[in-house]
Formats: C-alpha cells, sequence, structure tokens
C-alpha cells in the first residue's frame, strides 16, 4: 500500500512540476533521497550533547552550530542539499545565480534574489551583505580570516571603523560586488558558510548566542537558552516571501523543532531507543557504538564517512613545543591503532594533515610508531621546561584520547598535567591566546569545503593566528608556508595545485606542529518515528533539519 | 555532659590515649577511657567492622606493593594495543571494538585481576587500589580540617555567646541551608578548572586539594552545630565555673577545661565524618567535580564503570562496593565508640542521618 501510494505521488508530482522534480533532485540525496514514506508536520524532538561554541552565524565554527543553524541563515552562496561529493557542491543561495568573476579573479559579482525577507519581516538588502562581513571582523569571529583578501578588509579588522571600501552594494538593483586584493580560488566556497549570511544591519556586533538574530532559512529559532537547549518554528516569512524568491531550497517537512542539551550520550542513546527523543547530533558515544550500529544499522542508524583529521597540537611558540625535535618525538610515541581501539573503531589512524578524500591527500608514513626513538629524541633535544599541560574536552572519547595523550607524554619524560574542559567552551577556552598554559592538547577538523586549504590556512598559517577564537591552536607561523598557503589560494584547484599541496602536507609534517592521529566516521541515530532514509547528511552543514520527516 | 571531667587521665595520656587500658596500679581505679575501651570490645559487630576497615587500609596500602609485583604496571598506564597470555591463550585487553577485557584473576600472572578499567585499557585492581587511597586520603583529611574547624567554632560560639555566637551559629545555618552537592558540584567544577588562590596559598586545578577543600567547608555545620550545642551545656558547668573563680583566663577554660569534655563526641563525629566525606567526595567524583583524571577515586572509577555497566558491570560494583564496605564500617565503629564513650549519650545524631540521607538520593 505504502509503496504504491508513493509511485502514484512520484508520479502525479513529476507530471505537475517540472520544477519540483528538479528541486527534489536537488534534495534527494545518493542515499535513496525522495522515495518517501514521509508525513508533513510535528515537533522534532531532538539533542545536542553540548551547546554550540556560538548560537551566532557570524561567530560559531563548529559542526554543532553549523548543523543548528544551517537552515536558519542562508549566505549568499550555499552548499547542495545532498551528501557526498555532491554535496560539497556550490549552489546560489540568497544570490539569484553564482557570481561572476572578472577583473583577473578578482572581483565576484552577485544580485540578490528580489522580495527575500528576514523572520521579522524586514526586506534583506544588498547592503546588508557589507554590514554582516564588517559584524565579522567587530566580532573578531575565528571565520573572518577566510575574509580578509577583501579590499580594505585587513585595516579594518584592525581598526574596526571605516567600512571596507572592496564591498560595494546596490540596495535598489540587489547587487554586490566584492573586490579582492589578489585572486582567491577558493572564494566562492567561502561565500558559501554560515560565516557572511546576511542578519538585519541592526544586529549588535556582539555574540548574540542567547537572542539570535532574524535569519532567512525556512527555520527561525524561537529561544536560545545557551548550555541548555533552543527552539525552532517555521519562519512565517518562508512561505510568504523566500520559498517563492528560491523555489529550489527546501522548505522542510517538520513544524519546528525542540533541542535539548544532554551531556550524558549514554542517555540520549537510552531516549532514542524509547522514542523520546527523535535525533541525535552527536555520534553514538564508543561504548554503545557496536550495539547500536548491529541492531539499528540500516533502520535508524547510518554510518557517515567524513573529511576530517583528527590531532594533538603543540604550542610551537614556547618550550618545550618549541623544538621540532620535541614535536617529532611526539609524532613518534602516538600510535594511531591505540587510539583507532579508544574510538571503537570509529577513526581509521593517519599520521598527516589532510585526510583521505581529500583533494591532495597522498597517503606517507613520517613516524612509524616508536617510543625509544621518541626517548631518543627528546634526550637530544633536551628542552628547559618540561612540566606541561594537556588539554581535552570532556566528550567521550575525546577525554579518553586527551589521558591516552597524557600518558604517552609521561611516558616520554614530561610532567603533565591534564585539563578536561567542557565541550560547550572547549574551543573558545584553548582558542584564547590569555588562557593560561596552552602547551598541547586534542582538537578536530572537519572540511568546511573539499579544498586542501582549507586545512592549512585556517589551521596551520601565520595569518590566522588570533587572540581570541583562534584556530591556529600550535600558533605555528611559518614565513614559507605562509606564502605558499596564499600563493596556492589564489589558484583555481588542479592537479598541479594538489600535487603542490601534497607535499605541504609532508613538509608541514616534517616540522610537526601537530600530532595527527586519525580521520571519522561519524552516524546519524533516530527513533523509529524518523525516516531516517531522506535525512542528508552534507559534508559542511551535517544533517539538514530540512530533510527529517516523519514516517507515517 | 558527655563524660565527667577526668583531668589527670587526659594529663596521662591524653585523647591519644583513648584505647589502651589506663595505667594499672592505682588500686580499684579505672578511667573513663578504660570503661570505654571494655564496652567497645564487648561489641562484637563494632569490633568485626574495625577490623575490616583496617583491612581495607592495608588493601589501599598495598598498592605499590601490588603495582609493581604483580600487575607490573602504574595506575594511569594505558595498555590499549597490549596482549594478554592467560593459560596458553592469547587475548586481546582491548578488542577492536573497544570491549575492554573481563576479570582475570590469576590467569595471566595477576595482570588484569579485575581486567581492564575502559579502552584506555588500565588495570582495574591497580586503580582500585590507588583509587581507594585517593578516597580514603580525602575523606580522612578533609575530615580533620572539618573537624579542627568544628570544634574551634563551635568552641567560640558556645563559649562567648552573644554576638559571636550570633554571627558563627548564623554562618552555619546558611552552610547548613544550601543544597551541598549542587552547590559542591558548582564549586568543585569551577576549581578544577581554574584552580583556586588564597593569599600565599595556591591550588592547581587538578589537585586533590580542591575537592578537599569543597568537602571541607560544606560539612563544617554538621559537626559545629552538635558541639556549639554541647559547649553551651558545658559552659553552665561548676568546674568551668571553678576554673573562672581561679582565675584562668578565655582560652584555658575553653581548651583546657571544655575540650577535653567534648572528646568523645570529636571522636565519634569524626569516624562518622570521614564515611561522609567518602560518599560526598564519590558523589562529586563521579560527576565529574571531584578527583580529575586520570587519577582514580572509587567515585571516578563508578563514573567510567558506568558507561560500560551493560557489557562489564563489575567495573562500576566493585568500586561501589568498596565504599559501601568503608562508609558501612566507619558508621558501625562509629556507632559503636558512641555507645562505648557515653552510654546515656543524648547527641542522637540526627544531623548524620540527615546528611546521609541527602547525599544517597542525589548519588
Amino acid at each position: 500500500m505504502k509503496k504504491l501510494f508513493v509511485v502514484i505521488a512520484v508520479i502525479g508530482l513529476a507530471a505537475v512540476s517540472s520544477l519540483a522534480l528538479a528541486a527534489c533532485g536537488g534534495g534527494s540525496s545518493s542515499s535513496g533521497g525522495s522515495s518517501g514514506g514521509g508525513k508533513e508536520g510535528g515537533i522534532l524532538n531532538a539533542t545536542y550533547a553540548s551547546f554550540p561554541d556560538y548560537m551566532d552565524p557570524q561567530l560559531s565554527y563548529t559542526a554543532e552550530g553549523w548543523t543548528a543553524m544551517g537552515e536558519v541563515y542562508i549566505p549568499l552562496l550555499t552548499y547542495k542539499h545532498a551528501e557526498g561529493v555532491e554535496g560539497s557542491e556550490v549552489v546560489p543561495g540568497l544570490a539569484k545565480e553564482m557570481p561572476k568573476i572578472t577583473n583577473g579573479g578578482k572581483t565576484y559579482t552577485l544580485f540578490l534574489r528580489p522580495g527575500l525577507k528576514y523572520s521579522d519581516g524586514t526586506p534583506v538588502k544588498a547592503s546588508d551583505f557589507t554590514h554582516t562581513v564588517e559584524r565579522l571582523f567587530k566580532v573578531n569571529s575565528g571565520g573572518s580570516p577566510f575574509f580578509t583578501a577583501i579590499v580594505g578588509a585587513e585595516k579594518f579588522a584592525e581598526t574596526k571603523t571605516g567600512g571596507i571600501p572592496g564591498i560595494k552594494t546596490n540596495d535598489k538593483a540587489g547587487e554586490i560586488a566584492i573586490t579582492l586584493t589578489k585572486p582567491r580560488g577558493t572564494f566562492t566556497n567561502e561565500l558559501g558558510l554560515m560565516f557572511t549570511a546576511p542578519v538585519p544591519p541592526n544586529t549588535p556586533d556582539e555574540d548574540q548566542s542567547a537572542s539570535p538574530p532574524p535569519g532567512t532559512g525556512p527555520y527561525m529559532i524561537t529561544k536560545s537558552q545557551p548550555g541548555r537547549g533552543w527552539e525552532y518554528e517555521r519562519n512565517p516569512y518562508w512561505a510568504k516571501a523566500n520559498s517563492k524568491a528560491m523555489p529550489e531550497y527546501p522548505s522542510g517537512h517538520v513544524d519546528g523543532a525542540k533541542i535539548t542539551v544532554i551531556r550524558n550520550p549514554q542517555t540520549q542513546v537510552n531516549d532514542i531507543e524509547q522514542g523520546k527523543y527523535d535525533w541525535m547530533q552527536n555520534p553514538v558515544p564508543a561504548a554503545r557504538y557496536t550495539e547500536v550500529k548491529e541492531k539499528y544499522e540500516g533502520s535508524q542508524f547510518r554510518n557517515e564517512p567524513t573529511i576530517s583529521t583528527y590531532y594533538f597540537w603543540m604550542n610551537t611558540t614556547k618550550p618545550p613545543f618549541n623544538d621540532v625535535k620535541v614535536r617529532q618525538a611526539v609524532n613518534y610515541a602516538v600510535d594511531p591503532a591505540a587510539l583507532e581501539r579508544i574510538y571503537s573503531g570509529q577513526i581509521k589512524g593517519t599520521q598527516q594533515i589532510l585526510p583521505p578524500g581529500m583533494p591532495g591527500y597522498k597517503k606517507f608514513e613520517l613516524y612509524p610508531h616508536d617510543v625509544n626513538k621518541a626517548k631518543e629524541l627528546i634526550k637530544e633535544a633536551n628542552p628547559s621546561d618540561m612540566d606541561i599541560t594537556v588539554w581535552t574536552d570532556t566528550e567521550s572519547p575525546n577525554n579518553e584520547a586527551g589521558e591516552y595523550y597524557e600518558g604517552v607524554l609521561k611516558e616520554i619524560g614530561f610532567n603533565t598535567t591534564l585539563k578536561q574542559i567542557n565541550a560547550d567552551n572547549y574551543f573558545t577556552v584553548i582558542g584564547n591566546q590569555s588562557t593560561p598554559n596552552l602547551d598541547t592538547g586534542w582538537s578536530d577538523w572537519f572540511e568546511d569545503y573539499p579544498h586542501p586549504n582549507d586545512f592549512f590556512q585556517p589551521l596551520l598559517s601565520g595569518e590566522s593566528i588570533l587572540q581570541t577564537n583562534n584556530g591556529n591552536f600550535a600558533n605555528f607561523n611559518e614565513p614559507a608556508l605562509n606564502k605558499e598557503v596564499s600563493k596556492l589560494g589564489e589558484e583555481q584547484l588542479g592537479p598541479e595545485q594538489e600535487q603542490k599541496y601534497s607535499e605541504m602536507d609532508e613538509n608541514v609534517m616534517k616540522m610537526a606542529p601537530w600530532a595527527p592521529y586519525g580521520t571519522r566516521s561519524l552516524d546519524t541515530f533516530v527513533s523509529s518515528h524518523v525516516n531516517l532514509e531522506n535525512v542528508i547528511y552534507n559534508p559542511t552543514f551535517f544533517e539538514y533539519l530540512t530533510s527529517f520527516e516523519f514516517n507515517e | 555532659m558527655a563524660i565527667d571531667p577526668q583531668p589527670e587521665a587526659l594529663a596521662a595520656g591524653g585523647p591519644d590515649a583513648a584505647f589502651p587500658p589506663a595505667p594499672e596500679g592505682v588500686s580499684g581505679e579505672r578511667g573513663p577511657w578504660y570503661l570505654a575501651y571494655k564496652r567497645f570490645i564487648r561489641n562484637r559487630l563494632a569490633v568485626a567492622f574495625l577490623i575490616l576497615f583496617f583491612l581495607i587500609i592495608v588493601f589501599v596500602l598495598a598498592a605499590p606493593l601490588w603495582a609493581n609485583n604483580v600487575a607490573h604496571t602504574g595506575p594511569n598506564q594505558s595498555h590499549t594495543l597490549e596482549k594478554l597470555h592467560v593459560n596458553g591463550e592469547v587475548h586481546e585487553v582491548v578488542t577492536p571494538e573497544g570491549r575492554p577485557i573481563g576479570p582475570q584473576w590469576f590467569g595471566a600472572g595477576g595482570k588484569f585481576f579485575l581486567g581492564a578499567d575502559s579502552r584506555l585499557g588500565r588495570d582495574e585492581m591497580v586503580r582500585l587500589m590507588y583509587g581507594g587511597r585517593t578516597s580514603l586520603f580525602i575523606g580522612v583529611v578533609s575530615g580533620l580540617i572539618t573537624t579542627i574547624a568544628a570544634v574551634i567554632l563551635g568552641l567560640l560560639a558556645g563559649y562567648y555567646k552573644g554576638w559571636v555566637d550570633a554571627i558563627i551559629a548564623r554562618t552555619l545555618d546558611i552552610l547548613w541551608s544550601l543544597p551541598v552537592l549542587l552547590f559542591g558540584i558548582a564549586l568543585g567544577v569551577s576549581l578544577a578548572v581554574g584552580g583556586l588562590k588564597i593569599g600565599p596559598l595556591t591550588i592547581e586545578g587538578g589537585s586533590i586539594w580542591i575537592p578537599i577543600f569543597v568537602i571541607s567547608i560544606f560539612t563544617v555545620p554538621y559537626i559545629a552545630r552538635p558541639i556549639r550545642g554541647e559547649v553551651l551545656a558545658l559552659g553552665e558547668k561548676e568546674f568551668v565555673e571553678a576554673a573562672i573563680a581561679q582565675g584562668a583566663g578565655s582560652l584555658r577554660v575553653m581548651f583546657g577545661e571544655i575540650l577535653p569534655n567534648l572528646a568523645s563526641t570529636i571522636i565519634v563525629f569524626f569516624a562518622l565524618n570521614i564515611a561522609n566525606n567518602m560518599l560526598f567526595e564519590a558523589a562529586l567524583s563521579f560527576l565529574g567535580a571531584g578527583v580529575q583524571p586520570p587519577n582514580s577515586s572509587w567515585g571516578t572509577m563508578i563514573s567510567i564503570g558506568e558507561e560500560l555497566l551493560t557489557t562489564q558491570p563489575l567495573l562500576a560494583i566493585i568500586p561501589g562496593v568498596m565504599i559501601l564496605m568503608t562508609v558501612l564500617s566507619l558508621n558501625i565503629v562509629g556507632d559503636g565508640l558512641r555507645d562505648a564513650l557515653d552510654p546515656r549519650s543524648k547527641v542522637r545524631l540526627e544531623a548524620r542521618a540527615g546528611m546521609v540521607e541527602r547525599e544517597g538520593a542525589s548519588v
């Protein structure tokens, strides 16, 4: 009965509107897409293990934050509502079409779709984009390094006044022209990130996590209680205005969602099994992974490969990690095979910056596990300071990875103190240069877009070292690398560039600012009420809220 | 009043000489301490649990012996990738799916006697012994701090009365009325990250002194209040008036006359307080606000074990049983001491009972 109904529905749809079918195609994913069986409406009851770093589109730079806000704030360009490689394709968002690139790759011209409105009814103007980029710099966002290439942005980042002359807008025509100081091969990708998703010009230039500003997406955040949870409702102006202006963008099935922060992932799993919650954003904890996978794979559980690197960073600016020998020693001492087990097999060991699946990835092995060699290197280096603090967050199994790492460092002769910080503000704490004793610790990185520059520029380039919201935790500042990163960043990605990135990967690992240990596979786990088949797992925005629907 | 004043007996041995029989020779005279000792010895149950308590102490003190000679590993050493030879078979300490090995007893020569604790593959037995040291150390030291602070506060409040009493007693009331566990968690979490600085004293964030400090503060009222009451009563006694009439100063009266009379109460409360503090520590550590990883305590071990409750329930049960036995033995010994030291005791220790209930409910 059900199947037949679905077929009729699909045929009917196709007959009525080819446009709608195109939208379906866009929304459908490699894992089955719109084969359906779902119903409209209902409130999605979901749970996160931690509150996102910020509930503010200009500030958030975590998977949690982007998952939470992906369908609330739409940038000028966005990523296709699809999975895998297809989901990495940049498509027009609030902009009518992809930008016209002129002036030797330095000027990007876009036009806003007409008739767009924020969820409070304010019309979206082209000049809002200028305000949003300015806001990005005023709040010292971790995403600001992506946009310093805009003419005048670097100066604005320092002075915070006088505007950014590189952005010219025309509200009447909806025209936005962005001029860069030099070509930038990744700029369309970066315009698709949430950092520059327009917000109303009167949005205060400070963290708005407790009352997120109005957005343009199909949902709006109606209530946000940092640390505890938040709620979504349908954006009233989506149906009235925006959905007509951008018909290919999915409108979503559920009428709203309520997110509760539950810090114990065990409880989350139990609650989903019992149907108390419909979805958990964070992965199933390592201790329950095998059991959940065996029981629910295919029906409620799905593995999601990611393009990510898990690593331990070492602060290269002060002893003992200012010595390359010490950092190499750590790489010899850390054993990815052990960490694979600590992550219950959800990690595949690698010891390089670029993960498999990323253009430019070429496997190499510089540091086969060898504790004796590590001890020798430490002896040779004879660092002046052997007292170090090791940082990690409290979320399992990252906390255990941190404990493992601390043990390894102790074994090769360091005096260690372990600090486990609540996952809500871990990255804010270690990204703040005034936090004392930032010696070494855990971190991870999931691609923003499939371009190796997205690993080297924000995480390892000297230009990305920030006072707060820093992402270059190693404070790695190597002039030769900075130059190469910015040079390659100007070019369009091709085989030659990929080769250069792969060499860069190896060169950086020889200097060893990190001890990488693996690439992660994540998962989607939903209750029996949710139609897992249609949930889209995008490599940039992860699970799209618009793709959740309840079973009939 | 607890016991009749016997300054001579106290001068001979002080409160430390609580258990040994009074010196022989004074014909026919038995000191109250000797009588108490006799009464305690007759209490079979209390004696049995006192022995159990000593066995637990021996168990935790033997930690380095077991770690070095039997298990050949430290409490925080991980063995994730190691293989174990058990009766000719090879087992992995942690399976590729991340499941730790179960108890091996003596199968591997005492290695992983109780299995591995988590995906880090640490020896559960070694951690249990070292964790017991931490738990007992925190219990005893915070018990000492609490008792000393409570005795001083109780003496000051009960002796001076008036505004001194008003300030101390009301402060204690406020502390008493706080939701201890919640406040302890908040304080524990914030101090564990930032550490603590009071004047020249600096405590590092991960230090064991953080939970000791938190626990000591919150348990003071449970002893200080009853002591204050007793001091108030003792202050009316003739021997105090006599001492004052002889020209003794306030300090002399408080510490020379009244304090010895509080000895039995203090000993009983001290024993019971250790038990309470251990429970408090376990609760704080379980919730991540007490002993910081990678160090173990019985509370953190339960917390780690909870994650594997479905597959390896022993990991949570064993430290739980250790806490249970220690707290039970301290409580029974404490009750035995109370009966022995003060057979006519009016101090019913309701405070203690109330506190145990409160904490028990939240754990």
